[in-house]
């Protein structure tokens, strides 16, 4: 690890920052200060207000507090994206702001682009681009168009418009998420260079390990708080997650409602075009079973599937003992329902209130055929209630609500519904602390009462936390079936989900 | 505006007031500057006048609501008229009788709404490409099916379907419009299918994920449409009693504009009917009350492109400060 030199001025500064939405405070008072040649790792939870500081310092969001001072220059409050980028912040996102069909140098100099008033100049564009390539060394031709690239490349060109736009911050989110391990480390000895140059780095990963081998220092955030600023050196794993939680992290003994023999869902020889291949499940009553496995593995396309969202291409999937057919309609019929890792997106109608969103799939119950509004509403209120909805208010639009109480709302409107069999696909996904404990008690409840429970999740802690089964996919194939009997690890089941990863990469054969 | 069809206790919301503001505006204005000229606008004939006028385009802007409130729009709804009208007009000339006729040409623009809607929902056709082919092909049947030419000369009792006295003077066109808003007020907030149609709009991903059979519903609103636009056709060629190949050109653009300025969101699923209705009676008391000024009709035109921007822009309002 490079030494930096303790005196070093800050070249980032963000004091005291405040900003709420919808009356909810996601940042109180939070700070975050990177010296020139440093790298400054940014950790926290979901949740716990790491990509809101971010957005305000790119210019996204406005503070409402705090002050920002860059390279010495104070960002007034209302400073948009243009004066963020101007003062030397460079943001590079987990999802790139690249334009797919242009190419490399078009996409580099974006909004100022080398010519006249009115014609752009190519070619003095593409010899700025290669030295800029060079700089970073990326060996590929300026003219290739970014949507041929592949995703180490892709960052490397974000790194590049970030120099080119002379950039005195450079934030990373989650840079290795889809990174190989090689790609990993050409990304670190990049990262050492502009360190060498100068460049003050926010680094944001859940890689606790990789951390130690980037960062200089590390801001950890809880709650929408900074809790904590400590140098690498001087911390290990166990502290950070501490910092992190802020507790340690306790073992709650599971209590399994599992009825061993009540079979549920049963799922054979089930293929979905080329990307779910002989998949063989089953699930009792009141059991929770893990999915896990690497983004990609086929996961969310296997909930799809059993809840008739997919149309499987051979195999039986069968639930109380009668086979499931039709598409998502008959199955919510028959209590089975997917709740969704996007919620915004596929879980909920944000622009309606929580009442429409609760009784959406349960209308007919309320229906005859004209529907009782007043029973719709007594009963979206118990649900309310009874999951502690915050605010606890049926005509509120639901994208007013938090991460967490959405989640609750998409709860609500399978309860609601009476339904038999879940799917939570990543149900914690960008949902804080406090929330997060809510929903685990609900599911607990849900299968103490005789409910199924097919649960999604990345956060393996959470899976050995929740699970009696836990099902590892690798590659669109079940990998592993773990009991969760107190012996199993997290490092078990990774090794699972690499599986079937370094299978098709180094062998092609199978082992299962 | 609205994210709902009224409810009971429901509160008012500020797109909603701006609509009423908007066209009491529009009245209190026009009593306002007739009276300067020595006219009155609010006599029992004016309204009546604006009702009646209205009233092809306020059914026609039902279907048009609905389509939209399914995050969709149905451009072909004038040309449906049209045809319509000529095929009616054909039938009852070939001594077909009246119900008869009727149920025909209603039955042909639900053929042409289930085209749409077949192509839009199940082909994947984006709607404005789709219902813009259907509307140059009903279009062209209503040229092709006459050679061109206008019908005239129809039975007397053809006119009593728009034109028979209810109560008083009343015509029974005012009726229906009333009867068919208050019918679809219920089914779009009471029933399932309306639910259903609010839910799709407003984002079809959960909608479907939710149980919603999304194509079935997608494809009823532009049944309905083509339904309520062929209704529309009979409606004018009962008040003409005569058949123009021509006949409801730009209607679609006048049916949009009241679902409009009712407030029915572009984006789908947001907005409630009975508003339609207002916004259609606006865009009636326009131009009522500037022929009653004798303003010349291209000012009328100019007018209601402006008043269209001018609600659609007081709606945004309330969204761009809220961001």
């Amino acid at each position: 690890m490079l030494v930096s030199s303790p005196t070093s001025p800050y070249i980032l500064e963000m004091l005291d920052i405040s900003k709420s939405f919808n009356g909810v405070k996601v940042l109180d008072q939070a700070s975050l200060r990177v010296r020139a040649g440093e790298v400054q790792v940014l950790l926290g939870e979901n949740g716990a207000g790491k990509s809101t500081l971010i957005k305000i310092l790119a210019g996204a969001y406005r503070r409402e507090a705090g002050e920002v001072v860059v390279d010495g220059q104070r960002l007034p409050p209302g400073a948009g994206p243009r004066d963020s980028l101007a003062a030397g912040v460079s943001v590079i996102y987990q999802e790139f702001n690249l334009v797919p069909h242009l190419s490399i140098s078009e996409n580099i100099f974006l909004g100022k682009e080398f010519g006249g008033r009115f014609f752009v100049n190519p070619a003095q564009a593409a010899s700025e681009a290669k030295r800029y390539l060079d700089l970073i060394g990326l060996a590929v031709p300026v003219e290739t168009r970014v949507e041929r690239l592949g995703v180490a490349e892709k960052q490397l060109v974000e790194i590049a418009k970030a120099i080119s736009n002379r950039a005195r911050v450079l934030v990373l989110d989650e840079p290795t998420a889809a990174l190989t391990d090689r790609e990993t480390n050409l990304l670190f000895d990049l990262v050492r260079d502009l360190k060498r140059q100068g460049l003050g780095i926010v680094y944001i990963s859940h890689r606790l390990k990789e951390l130690f081998s980037i960062g200089d220092r590390c801001t950890v955030m809880r709650d929408g708080c900074t809790v904590g600023e400590v140098a690498m050196a001087e911390v290990d794993e166990q502290e950070l997650t501490r910092l992190m939680v802020g507790r340690q992290l306790e073992r709650h003994k599971r209590v399994s409602s599992r009825r061993q023999g009540e079979k549920a869902l049963e799922v054979q020889g089930l293929y979905y075009h080329d990307r779910l291949r002989d998949i063989n499940l089953t699930l009792d009553k009141g059991e929770i079973l893990g999915l896990a496995g690497l983004v990609g593995a086929g996961r969310s396309e296997l909930a799809r599937c059993i809840v008739g969202d997919y149309r499987i291409t051979a195999g039986e999937v069968s639930y109380q003992g009668k086979v499931l057919r039709g598409g998502v309609a008959e199955r919510i019929d028959r209590g089975v329902v997917y709740l969704s890792e996007d919620r915004k997106d596929a879980g909920l109608i944000l622009s309606q209130n929580l009442a429409d969103n609760i009784a959406l799939p349960s209308l007919r119950e309320f229906a005859r055929p004209l529907i009782n509004q007043r029973r719709l509403f007594a009963t979206c209120q118990s649900f309310i209630d009874r999951l502690r909805i915050r605010p606890p208010n049926l005509r509120l639009p639901a994208k007013n609500l938090s991460g967490g109480n959405q989640q609750k709302v998409v709860i609500a409107k399978w309860l609601c519904s009476r339904a038999g069999l879940y799917l939570f696909d990543e149900p914690t996904r960008g949902i804080d602390v406090g929330a997060r404990e809510e929903i685990y008690t609900i599911m607990r409840e849900l299968v103490a009462a005789g409910a199924s429970i097919i649960m999604i999740s990345s956060d393996l802690a959470e899976i050995l936390r929740m699970c009696d089964r836990v099902a590892v996919m690798a590659g669109g194939r079940i990998t592993a079936q773990l009991l969760n009997d107190g012996d199993l690890t997290q490092e078990k089941i990774m090794t699972h989900a690499l599986a079937g990863v370094s299978e098709g990469v180094v062998s092609g054969g199978s082992h299962v | 505006m609205s994210s709902q069809a009224p409810s009971r206790g429901k509160r008012w919301e500020m797109g909603e007031l701006s609509l009423y503001a908007g066209a009491l505006g529009i009245i209190a204005l026009f009593t306002l500057v007739c009276r300067f000229y020595g006219r009155n606008f609010l006599t029992l004939t004016n309204i009546q006048n604006i009702i009646t006028q209205s009233s092809i385009i306020a059914v026609i802007a039902i279907g048009s609501s609905l389509v939209i409130l399914a995050g969709g729009i149905d451009l072909s709804v004038g040309s449906v008229v049209g045809m319509v009208g000529i095929f009616g007009g054909l039938l009852l000339k070939g001594g077909t009788p009246l119900w008869a006729a009727c149920l025909l040409s209603l039955l042909a623009g639900t053929v042409f709404g289930a085209l749409n809607g077949y192509l839009v929902s199940y082909g994947k056709v984006p709607a404005f490409i789709a219902t813009l082919g259907s509307m140059q092909i009903a279009r062209g049947l209503a040229l092709l099916l006459n050679l061109g030419k206008p019908i005239s000369r129809f039975p007397s009792e053809l006119g009593l379907i728009m034109n028979a006295k209810v109560v008083g003077r009343m015509p029974v066109s005012v009726l229906y419009v009333f009867v068919l808003y208050f019918f679809m007020a219920v089914v779009m907030s009471r029933t399932r299918f309306g639910r259903h149609i609010y839910a799709f709009g407003g984002n079809p991903n959960a909608a479907r994920l939710s149980g919603v059979r999304v194509r079935r519903v997608e494809m009823s609103a532009y049944v309905l449409s083509g339904l309520f636009a062929a209704l529309g056709g009979i409606m004018l060629l009962s008040r003409l009693s005569y058949a123009d190949p021509n006949a409801g050109n730009g209607y679609e653009l006048n049916a949009i504009a009241a679902a409009v300025i009712g407030g029915i969101s572009l984006a789908g699923g947001r907005g409630s009917i009975p508003n339609t209705l207002v916004g259609a009676l606006i865009l009636g008391s326009l131009t009522c009350g500037l022929q009653i000024l004798n303003v010349p009709v291209y000012y009328q035109t100019i007018v209601t492109g402006v008043v269209i921007i001018a609600a659609v822009y007081v709606d945004k309002r309330g969204e761009r400060r809220a961001e």
